[in-house]
């Protein structure tokens, strides 16, 4: 079975690589020369609808690393190709959930979700349909006409979630986005991003904190060691989905984990 | 802000200026001060009203408020693209900046005999004075307003494949409204407060004329009716761009 989940994700097989690192090292303008690098020469190949998991302390460049692979930051070195192409910019089939959330502030709940689509050539009507569609999965239907200062701040990361499903793209960058669910909300909302993960053939690239997050959802989990910013670890997450918390496997891995963290 | 906190504040807003209003009449009437230097607002008013026909005084108005209308258009619409394209165009910003802040301090009304040489003495050189009241705090705003836009907000919206035009009409300009509107609001104020000076100068119409006017005449009744209606077509107007602005931002942006 471990064989099974492993080859149909197709981790770290470079034929079918989705996203690939190449030597990717960061260091920001400001940092002055002799602090070691945000990031420091990653590699790291993701697999056409992988489910990676991106963990590590508060600052240990979680949030550059997926903003590199987002195209919104450049690195110092290296590069980082999607689909066999180097990536030049953000946008592109790459869609982001940002560690604060990111909502325009003047548009409604609704007019937020639709802003890609509307903005990409699709008719208003087609996409307040979807948009609909994807505040009901978010589980915020009544709220569609609220601005993001109505909403708490849960509701906002869900709006945000909608958002960058909105324009369907394969691959999803989310950085903590459940970090402001209460763990009720969050285990729904988990379950609903794995089933449009396996629904939609999404490649997923996530952040958290949460260790028992990341073993429920993650194909592999990604530990980032803190300045210099190096992968530590990988951990591969191969028990079948949904997974049981409590699966004595599932503490065994969570124990792990924690140790090397630590 | 709820309704009735909002007629609370309306209500202590309009008492405050009643007393001052009373006070005013009172220390006329006690003779606290002379009649023929201060005149009681009833008295300024009601004399006023039975000397100069009242079309005449709305023919003063309705010239000032063209005016104004004319110089504020024009320091909006000058304001807000420049203001705009020197925040969003970093090359242009760079150039224009120190150019505005050199002129930005100058009062106006230093315009003046500038504004007379070039323009004569005609409509356009009033204004023009109106305009660089206006222009100036509402060219600074827009520039405040786009270079202090959350960069996480051009970012989602990079993420969603906007780029050039799109990003600045549909995120960056929406983003920089609060700042904008702000400007508008000051620069409507300041608009109106060039007037009269600019009216002052060589006029045969308007507001400022008829206070100007009313000296050479002795009316010092006139000239008290002209300051009390000038405060309040600044207030109705000022009231009625703030109502505007709140009905257009106001949902999302504490105005
Ligand atoms: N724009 C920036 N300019 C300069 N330094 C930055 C910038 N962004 C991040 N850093 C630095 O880079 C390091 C990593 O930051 P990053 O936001 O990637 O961490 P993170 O792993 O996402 O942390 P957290 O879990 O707290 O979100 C930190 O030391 C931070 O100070
Ligand atoms: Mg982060």
């Amino acid at each position: 079975m471990m064989a099974d989940t492993a080859a149909s994700t197709g981790s770290s097989n470079p034929a079918t690589a989705k996203i690939d690192v190449r030597g990717v090292s960061k260091r920001y303008a400001t940092d002055d020369a002799n602090t070691p690098p945000v990031l420091d020469d990653i590699d790291l190949t993701i697999g056409d609808n992988e489910f990676v998991t991106l963990v590590g302390r508060s600052g240990c460049g979680k949030t550059t690393l997926l903003n590199i692979i987002g195209g919104l930051v450049e690195p110092s070195h290296g590069d980082i190709s999607v689909n066999g192409r180097l990536v030049t910019g953000p946008g592109e089939g790459k869609g982001m959930v940002f560690q604060q959330h990111a909502l325009f502030p003047w548009l409604t709940a609704l007019h937020n979700v639709g802003f890609g689509c509307r903005n990409n050539g699709v008719s208003a009507a087609e996409s307040d349909r979807i948009s609909r569609q994807l505040i009901e999965l978010v589980g915020l239907q009544g709220f569609e006409d609220k601005y993001p200062t109505e909403l708490s701040g849960g509701m906002q990361q869900r709006v945000a979630i909608a958002r960058a499903l909105a324009t369907d793209p394969e691959i999803l960058l989310m950085d903590e986005p459940f970090g402001a669910l209460d763990e009720l909300t969050r285990l729904e909302m988990q379950d609903e991003l794995l089933r449009v993960w396996s629904a939609h053939k999404k490649t997923v690239v996530f952040v958290t904190h949460s260790i028992s997050e990341a073993l429920v959802l993650s194909d592999r989990i990604i530990l980032l060691a803190a300045r210099p910013g190096r992968i530590r670890r990988e951990f591969i997450v191969p028990f079948p989905r949904p997974r049981q918390r409590t699966d004595p496997q599932m503490i065994a891995l969570y124990d792990e984990i924690w140790r090397n963290l630590a | 802000m709820t309704g009735s906190v909002r007629w609370q504040d309306a209500a202590l807003g309009v008492i405050g200026t009643g007393s001052l209003f009373v006070l005013w009449e009172l220390a006329s009437r006690l003779g606290f001060v002379s009649p023929n230097v201060f005149p009681a607002p009833t008295t300024a008013i009601i004399g006023t009203l039975r000397t100069v026909p009242l079309l005449d005084i709305l023919g003063h108005v309705g010239t000032s408020l063209l005016r104004i209308i004319w110089g504020f258009a024009l320091g909006v619409a000058a304001g807000t693209v420049i203001g705009i394209a020197s925040g969003w165009y970093r090359a242009f910003g760079v150039l224009t900046k120190p150019v505005i802040e050199l002129l930005r301090p100058i009062p106006p009304l230093a315009w003046i005999p500038m504004a007379i040489i070039w323009f004569g003495l005609g409509e356009p050189s009033k204004v023009f004075v109106i305009f660089l009241g206006a222009f100036f705090p509402i060219v600074t705003s827009a520039y405040k307003g786009m270079t202090g836009i959350d960069p996480a907000l051009l970012r989602a919206a990079q993420t969603m494949g906007l780029r050039g035009p799109k990003l600045l009409f549909r995120v960056a300009v929406p983003a920089a409204m609060p700042d904008l509107a702000t400007g508008i609001r000051i620069g409507w104020g300041l608009s109106f407060g060039v007037l009269v000076a600019a009216e002052l100068i060589a006029a045969d119409q308007g507001m400022g004329f008829m206070i100007m006017n009313a000296r050479q005449l002795g009316q010092v009744g006139v000239i008290v009716f002209g300051i009390i209606l000038i405060g309040v077509m600044n207030l109705i107007t000022d009231y009625f761009i703030g109502a505007v602005i709140r009905r257009r931002i106001g949902r999302w942006h504490a105005v």
